[in-house]
C-alpha cells in the first residue's frame, strides 16, 4: 500500500510549475522542463492508475494529507473515476505542452506561460483529487486564476474584453460556490464529502436536516454547470475559446471543462445521492435529490444541444464553430447523465456513457482547436471566407482535422462513435423501461447529431475542401506535408516523431527527404515548429483511432469509474473507515 | 441579537454588490464582485457563531460553547483568494481601458467581439 502515488501527479505538475517559474531567464531550459514535465505527469498519471487498477480489479486509494485522519484533515482520494479523468487530462495536456512549444511566441514562452500552464494543470488534478469539498474550491481557484491569465496572454482589444467577460462571470460562481459550501457547512456539520455521504444517509442519528441540501446543493450546481458551460451558464464559452491561444483553448476545452462535468457526478451521483429526501416540485417527484436533478439536467442538456448546435452552424469562423460546438458537446455528455439521474436502472451505463463522451470530447475538441491554431498561424485567418482548399496543399493538417470532426460526429472506427452510440443505448435502454422523457432525450441525441453533421460538414467545405482561396495560395504555394506526401503514410508516420519534433528549433526537421517544403515562404524554423504542430495533431487523431480500435479497454476503464462513482458506501468506507455504519444506499 | 445584525448586513451587502454588478461601468462591476465575496466571507463567519468563547481546547469553562473556528480558517483562506483576484480584476480593468478607450459596458460590447 503506497498511497503517496495518490499525489504523484500533483506533485509533478506542481514541481514543473515552480521549476519553469524559477528557470524563465533561460527560454531552452524552460521549454525543455515544461515538456518534461508533460511527460513526467503522463508518466505520475500512468503509475496512479495502475495503483488503482491493479489487473482489472479497482480500489480507492486515500492520502491523508499530514496524516491527519479522515473527516477532520484534507483528504486526497483516487478512484476509478478520478484517474479516468487524469488519463484524459495526461493525454491532453501532454499534447498541448508540446504543442505550445511549437505555437506560443518565443517571448510568451519567457514570460509566464509555461509557470501558468502548469499550475493550472494543478489546479485540475486537485480538483479530481480532492476529498473535501472546500479544498474543491482552492483547487477550482487554483485552475481558474492561471486560466484567466492565460485568457488574457495575448492582452489585445478582444482578448481584454472576453478575458473581462470570463473572469467577472467565474468571480462570481466562486462566491456562490462559496456560499452553498459555507451553507452545506452548517447544514451537514462536515466538509469531508465522504462524512457529508455519510451523514446524509443516516440523517436522524447525525442531526441533519435534509431538505435544506437540495437546494444548497442547487446553488452549488449551477457554479458547476457555469465550469461545464452547460446552457444557461454559458455565456463566457466563445468569447474566451477565441481569445485564448491555442493549446490553452485545446485544455480549456479538452479537460478543464470536464473538471465541472467531473464534479457534478462526484457530488451529485456519488454523494448527494445518499440522501433520501422527498422531492415534490411540479412536475418533478421522487425520494432523492436526484429525481430532482435528472429533469434540470436534461433541460440544460437539451438548452446546450440546441443553442450549441444552432450557434456553431451560424458562424464563419473555425474558432467559433469549435466554440459553440463545444457547448452543444457538453450538453451530450449531460443527457446521458440527466437519463441515469431520471431512470436508476441504467445510471451505471449512463454515467459510463457520460465519462467515454468526455473523454472522446476531450481528445477530439483539443485536436480540432490545435489544428485551427496552425491554420491561423500558416495563413494569419480562420473566416471561412478567407480560406477554401487547404486538403490539396496540406493533407496531414486535413487529415487530422477530419478525424477529430469525424470522432465527434460518431463515425464507427473512431472512439466517437462508442461515445455517441452509448448516449444512444442509455436513452434507449431508459426507453425500452417507459421511463417518462426518454423518447424526448432520444429525439434531442438525434437532433444534436444532426446538428453536428451539419457543422462539421459545413467547416470541412469551408476551409479545406475545394479549390485553394487567394490567401490559401499565397501562404502555401505548392503541396505540403511534414515529411511525406501521401495522407495516409504521413499520419501513420506521426506517431514516432512527436520525439523528434520535441527539439523544435533544429534545422533540418521539417525538410525530410522526399518532400519539397522549401516552397513554403516561412524560415525554416518556423517551418519545423509548423511541422511538429501537425505531427502533434496527427498523434492525436492516432490516438483517437486506437481508443477506437481498442475500445474495450477504455470501456472496461468507463464501467469501473462509474462504479465508483455510483458506489457511495464503498467510497464512504475507503474514505473514513472509522465508524463504519452500516449505509443504506438504494441504487 | 449579533446574528441579526449580520444577517441584515448581509443582505444589505448582497443587495449593494447586485446593484453594482448590474452597473455599465467596469470599474463598478469589479466592486460589486468583491463586495459579494466579501459577502460571502461575512456569511461564512456568521454560519460559525459569533458569540461563542475563544475556540482554544481546555480553555473554556462555564457554559459558554466555542466558536467553530473551521470556518474561521475557510474565511481566511476565501479572503487570501479574494485579494488576489480582485487585484487581477483590476488590473485587468485598467487594460481593457488602455486597449478599448473605455471602460462602459455597452460601448464594450459594440467595439468588440467579430461575432
Amino acid at each position: 500500500m503506497a498511497p503517496h502515488v495518490v499525489i504523484a501527479p500533483l506533485v509533478v505538475a506542481l514541481a514543473t510549475a515552480i521549476l519553469t517559474l524559477l528557470a524563465r531567464s533561460n527560454g531552452r531550459l524552460v521549454r525543455a522542463l515544461s515538456a518534461l514535465g508533460g511527460l513526467g505527469y503522463a508518466v505520475a498519471a500512468a503509475a496512479l492508475l495502475s495503483a488503482v487498477a491493479p489487473l482489472g480489479a479497482s480500489r480507492t486509494l486515500v492520502y491523508e494529507v499530514s496524516a491527519w485522519r479522515a473527516p477532520f484533515g484534507i483528504v486526497l482520494v483516487a478512484d476509478a473515476l478520478s484517474t479516468f479523468m487524469l488519463g484524459l487530462t495526461a493525454v491532453v495536456s501532454l499534447a498541448a505542452v508540446v504543442y505550445s512549444i511549437l505555437y506560443v511566441d518565443a517571448f510568451g514562452q519567457r514570460l509566464s506561460y509555461h509557470p501558468l500552464y502548469h499550475f493550472m494543470v494543478v489546479g485540475v488534478t486537485g480538483s479530481f483529487l480532492t476529498g473535501d469539498i472546500f479544498n474543491l474550491f482552492v483547487w477550482f481557484e487554483v485552475m481558474l486564476m492561471s486560466s484567466y491569465i492565460l485568457v488574457v496572454f495575448y492582452s489585445g482589444a478582444e482578448h481584454t474584453r472576453a478575458a473581462l467577460q470570463y473572469v467577472v462571470l467565474n468571480l462570481l460562481g466562486s462566491a456562490v460556490m462559496l456560499l452553498a459550501i459555507g451553507g452545506l457547512y452548517a447544514t451537514t456539520g462536515t466538509l469531508n464529502m465522504a462524512d457529508i455521504a455519510r451523514r446524509l444517509g443516516d440523517p436522524a442519528a447525525y442531526g441533519v436536516a435534509v431538505v435544506p441540501v437540495l437546494g444548497l446543493s442547487a446553488v452549488l450546481f449551477a457554479v458547476f454547470a457555469l465550469k461545464a458551460g452547460l446552457a444557461p451558464f454559458h455565456f463566457w464559452v466563445p468569447d474566451a475559446y477565441r481569445a485564448a491561444p491555442a493549446p490553452v483553448t485545446a485544455m480549456l476545452a479538452g479537460v478543464v471543462k470536464k473538471v465541472g462535468v467531473y464534479a457534478i457526478v462526484r457530488l451529485y451521483f456519488t454523494v448527494f445521492a445518499a440522501a433520501s429526501l422527498p422531492v415534490s416540485l411540479p412536475g418533478i417527484g421522487g425520494d432523492a435529490a436526484l429525481a430532482f436533478f435528472g429533469p434540470v439536467l436534461f433541460a440544460m442538456a437539451a438548452a446546450s444541444i440546441l443553442f450549441g448546435g444552432v450557434g456553431a452552424v451560424s458562424r464563419d469562423d473555425m474558432d467559433g464553430v469549435l466554440a459553440y460546438s463545444s457547448i452543444g458537446q457538453v450538453g451530450f455528455i449531460a443527457l446521458p447523465l440527466a437519463v441515469g439521474a431520471t431512470v436508476p436502472g441504467v445510471r451505471e451505463l449512463a454515467v459510463a456513457a457520460a465519462v467515454v463522451y468526455a473523454f472522446n470530447h476531450g481528445l477530439a475538441k483539443s485536436l480540432l482547436f490545435l489544428a485551427s491554431g496552425t491554420v491561423k498561424t500558416v495563413f494569419d485567418t480562420e473566416r471561412f471566407g478567407d480560406l477554401g482548399g487547404i486538403a490539396p496543399r496540406a493533407p496531414v493538417l486535413a487529415a487530422g482535422f477530419l478525424l477529430g470532426a469525424l470522432a465527434l460526429i460518431g463515425v464507427p472506427p473512431l472512439s466517437g462513435f462508442f461515445g455517441k452510440f452509448l448516449v444512444f443505448d442509455t436513452a434507449a435502454r431508459a426507453f425500452a423501461v417507459d421511463a417518462a422523457g426518454a423518447g424526448a432525450a432520444i429525439a434531442l441525441a438525434l437532433v444534436g447529431a444532426v446538428f453536428t453533421i451539419a457543422y462539421f460538414t459545413r467547416a470541412w467545405n469551408a476551409v479545406f475542401w475545394g479549390a485553394p482561396t487567394d490567401v490559401v495560395g499565397a501562404a502555401l504555394p505548392a503541396r505540403w506535408t511534414p515529411r511525406e506526401p501521401g495522407v495516409g503514410e504521413a499520419v501513420a508516420d506521426g506517431g514516432e516523431r512527436p520525439d523528434r519534433a520535441d527539439g523544435g528549433a533544429s534545422v533540418d526537421d521539417g525538410a525530410a527527404p522526399g518532400s519539397h517544403p522549401g516552397m513554403i515562404p516561412v524560415s525554416t524554423v518556423r517551418e519545423a515548429e509548423l511541422a511538429g504542430q501537425v505531427v502533434v495533431i496527427a498523434a492525436l487523431a492516432l490516438a483517437i483511432v486506437g481508443f477506437g480500435i481498442g475500445f474495450e479497454a477504455l470501456f472496461g476503464a468507463a464501467e469501473a469509474a462509474a462504479r465508483a462513482a455510483l458506489d457511495t458506501g464503498a467510497y464512504v468506507d475507503a474514505v473514513d473507515p472509522g465508524t463504519a455504519a452500516a449505509l443504506e444506499v438504494g441504487h | 441579537m449579533t446574528e441579526f445584525v449580520l444577517a441584515g448586513v448581509l443582505g444589505t451587502l448582497f443587495a449593494l454588490g447586485t446593484y453594482l454588478v448590474l452597473r455599465r461601468d467596469v470599474v463598478r462591476v469589479v466592486w460589486g464582485v468583491s463586495i459579494i465575496s466579501q459577502a460571502a466571507n461575512v456569511y461564512l463567519v456568521t454560519m460559525g457563531g459569533v458569540e461563542g468563547a475563544a475556540p482554544i481546547t481546555g480553555g473554556h469553562v462555564g457554559e459558554t460553547l466555542p466558536t467553530d473556528p473551521l470556518v474561521q480558517a475557510l474565511v481566511l483562506t476565501a479572503i487570501v483568494i479574494g485579494f488576489g483576484t480582485t487585484a487581477l480584476a483590476l488590473v485587468l480593468t485598467y487594460r481593457v481601458y488602455q486597449e478599448h478607450g473605455t471602460i462602459d459596458m455597452y460601448e464594450l460590447g459594440s467595439t468588440g467581439g467579430e461575432r
